[in-house]
């Protein structure tokens, strides 16, 4: 029997999964569209992965979610760690390249930097009020185009001169690329300037005032697109390493914490507050045997009237936020844990 | 001859009209005064007998009681309506009115009566203002003044005021730089035309030692709330000392009030480890400041368990405001006082950075022309310090999971980092 550890990363665009073992190894991994249904895709990717291991000899130990659906994905899979992304992403990848100084992620809807000192994460920084330049912006204007947004990086690599495209904002971008467009330039040169744009655009908003220091690490879905990491290259004139697994790391990363969170569980006297994590080993099979809902309750407890929103299992309440003060507390069969541990003693 | 006689008898009879428009043609004359004494008719149905045509339909005024005791109401910020409840109630001699907790309607209405592109605190003042309105009161009060808040008030009054309110607002920012005697003269024409001067001025540096005392009670909570052993003892103690400044009515209510409150706070058992996340934060008056602004950033990170300053408060920045001071505790970084706070921000980063906190956090609301001038400094500190800096920008938003997620991986950073440093 091996002891393997799952991790689960909910995007907005892409669920991505994998099991460790304990020698934090990948064993198993998955990648597929969330599709706007983040219960169904968690089932979808937990029935993958439970395909590609051998059921009778490894024990899923403990869970970890992160992403933008962790918490309603974690309380469906009775998770041990719920995470955000970012800390999920730092630890993945300084496990994988423990020199490495400057992580580039952009995912379908966010983008982030995170710089890293001696293998500790230094300094972060997120897009805050606009999605420019991500995965979302990118597929979008491959339908456009007419291309799949998966050919975008080698027709972008054909091209011998980038079109110029406006980086600064979605709008503005989109309508330099039908201008572009309507005037007859080269499908190549466009795609390969959209490409570019997102690279000035990231370099330009999210890594404004971070010094981007080598080794470079590219990472999230667009990592994939060859054109971009090329755009990246240029611009920063250093070498960017992706990783085959760069788009998993989020899961990689949640996967080790949950990991390190394991053995803690099981030893008595555990202070860090994770109460209520199971012990016993993770059902593949019980995704797919519950029947699970969310629901929204506005709280009518005082004049602010919080939106509640609860997780049901099998018609029983099994988590439940959103509200703001202890009146809208709701009873849940298991205790709710809070999703910051306390790392310090 | 006789034909045509006959034709045109026939004629006229068959034209019936023709005599009547005939009859009307020569009415001419007359016809005028008569539409005349109809026009006249229609006046006197809209308009009594007396007075110009009146294009609208006059709403009726309630005509105020001229000796009852004003209502006066603030915008909320912070927990300071206890000292402005303190200023009207004994400085001001009128009645104060209390608004309940702010929630998402506050600022859906704030938001829905102003522009677009206007920072987030004109849109909490304003749809404070409009629910003090609708529970009565007849004078508001603003006082913001340093940026362009100081045209708030101007453009509030005048947005209230074609909302169709009734009221008068006291504008401290209008009288800025005036003599003290321009002051009391204001508050008597707005508020109470017997206020009395010499209990005014003394009841005044009541309300300053009470703020004072509020901030100083207030550092000790986000010092040692974040370590507390009973789960909300310090915000249940927080509310018992608010309870009883709220009922102080002189300068030794206040001294008890803080002592006892003090006292309960210190009697509080707190399990503090040997190395804490200590946090600073730094930015905008408003956002800063104000919990339903910012979204209780301040008990969620004490919620993690981490030792909170914040030098910005009414104490440092409006009673004890020392510009030159601070900008010279910056002079490697600054020239010139760059905004209401922008001074304050960076000095305190600096300082936060100098005593080896772990963290600061940034705050502005969008478009905060002052603070987004402050970022590149310190982003600047932040390089030369190594202490990591969380920029957060908020406008209307009432959802905070973006907000939790930053949080969350900015303490993960810290404490891993403070972990692997040992």
């Amino acid at each position: 029997m091996m002891d393997c550890y799952l991790g689960i990363d909910i995007g907005s665009i892409s669920t991505k999964g994998v099991i460790i073992d304990d020698r934090r190894r990948i064993v198993a991994r998955t990648y597929l569209w969330t599709e706007g249904n983040p219960a169904d895709a968690a089932r979808r990717v937990v029935a993958d992965l439970g395909s590609q291991v051998d059921r009778n000899a490894v024990r899923v130990g403990a869970v970890g979610t992160t992403g933008s659906a962790r918490r309603l994905v974690g309380a469906m899979c009775g998770a041990t760690v719920v995470k955000n992304e970012i800390t999920a992403h730092a630890v993945g990848t300084t496990f994988l390249h423990p020199d490495v100084r400057t992580i580039l992620e952009i995912g379908g809807q966010d983008s982030k930097i995170i710089c890293v000192e001696n293998g500790i994460a230094v300094d972060y920084a997120m897009n805050t009020l606009c999605a420019a330049g991500t995965g979302a912006f990118l597929s979008s204007q491959a339908h456009r185009l007419g291309v799949e947004v998966e050919e975008f990086g080698s027709i972008a690599l054909t091209s011998k001169k980038p079109a110029n495209i406006a980086a600064r904002c979605t709008v503005f971008a989109e309508s330099d690329l039908v201008h572009k467009i309507q005037v007859g330039y080269a499908r190549e040169d466009i795609i390969a300037g959209l490409c570019r744009a997102v690279a000035t655009n990231y370099l330009n908003n999210v890594g404004k005032g971070k010094q981007i220091v080598a080794p470079v690490v590219f990472q999230g879905g667009v990592s994939k697109n060859a054109g971009v990491v090329r755009a990246f290259e240029d611009e920063l004139g250093m070498d960017v390493i992706v990783d085959a697994d760069g788009h998993l790391m989020g899961a990689f990363g949640v996967a080790l914490l949950a990991a390190e969170a394991a053995p803690r569980i099981t030893s008595a006297g555990d202070a860090s507050g994770n109460a209520g994590a199971q012990a016993e080993a993770f059902d593949f099979d019980a995704l797919r045997s519950f029947e699970f809902a969310t629901r929204e309750v506005e709280c009518q407890k005082c004049a602010n009237r919080c939106e509640i929103i609860c997780v049901f299992r099998n018609g029983v309440i099994i988590d439940s936020w959103g509200n703001r003060c202890e009146q809208g507390a709701v009873k849940t069969e298991t205790y709710a844990k809070a999703p910051s541990s306390s790392l310090l003693p | 001859m006789a034909r045509d006689d006959a034709e045109d008898a026939r004629r006229s009879a068959g034209n019936r009209s023709e005599p009547s428009r005939f009859a009307a043609r020569r009415d001419i004359g007359p016809l005028h005064t008569d539409r005349g004494q109809e026009a006249r008719g229609v006046r006197v149905v809209v308009g009594g007998e007396r007075g110009p045509f009146k294009l609208l339909p006059q709403k009726k005024r309630t005509k105020r009681d001229r000796h009852a005791r004003t209502r006066v109401a603030f915008f909320r910020y912070s927990y300071y309506d206890i000292a402005f409840k303190f200023f009207v109630e004994q400085v001001l001699d009128a009645d104060f009115v209390a608004l309940p907790p702010a929630t998402k309607r506050t600022i859906e209405l704030g938001s829905r009566h102003s522009s677009d592109f206007v920072c987030a605190p004109f849109k909490h003042i304003l749809g404070d203002y409009i629910e003090a309105l609708e529970l009565g009161a007849d004078v508001l009060v603003q006082f913001a003044g340093p940026c362009r808040l100081g045209y708030y008030g101007e453009l509030q009054q005048s947005i209230l005021r074609d909302l169709g309110y009734e009221f008068d607002m006291l504008n401290f920012a209008m009288l800025t730089g005036k003599p003290l005697t321009e002051y009391i003269s204001t508050c008597k024409k707005k508020v109470n035309p017997d206020v009395s001067v010499p209990h005014g001025a003394r009841n005044m540096l009541a309300v300053f030692k009470m703020i004072e005392n509020l901030d100083e009670a207030n550092d000790y909570y986000l010092a040692n709330a974040g370590f507390e052993v009973v789960p909300g003892s310090f915000d249940r103690a927080r509310a018992a000392y608010f309870d009883a400044m709220r009922l102080a009515a002189c300068e030794r209510d206040i001294a008890e009030a803080h002592r006892a409150g003090m006292e309960a706070y210190r009697a509080l058992p707190t399990n503090r480890p040997g190395r804490v996340l200590r946090v600073g934060i730094v930015g905008e008056y408003f956002t800063a400041a104000d919990p339903s602004s910012n979204l209780d950033l301040e008990r969620k990170l004490l919620g993690m368990g981490v030792e909170l300053h914040r030098m910005l408060n009414m104490t440092n920045r409006n009673l004890r405001y020392n510009e030159k001071n601070l900008r010279a505790s910056i002079s490697d970084y600054v020239t010139y006082d760059m905004g209401p706070t922008s001074s304050m921000t960076i000095a305190a980063a600096l300082k936060y950075a100098q005593e080896g906190f772990d963290g600061v956090v940034h705050l502005k609301s969008a478009g905060c022309t002052p603070e987004v001038d402050c970022m590149p400094v310190l982003q600047r500190i932040s390089r030369n310090t190594g202490m990591p800096v969380l920029y957060l920008s908020y406008d209307s938003q009432t959802s905070d999971t973006g907000l939790d997620t930053r949080l969350e991986a900015f303490y993960d950073m810290l404490a891993m980092k403070k972990e692997r440093t040992r």
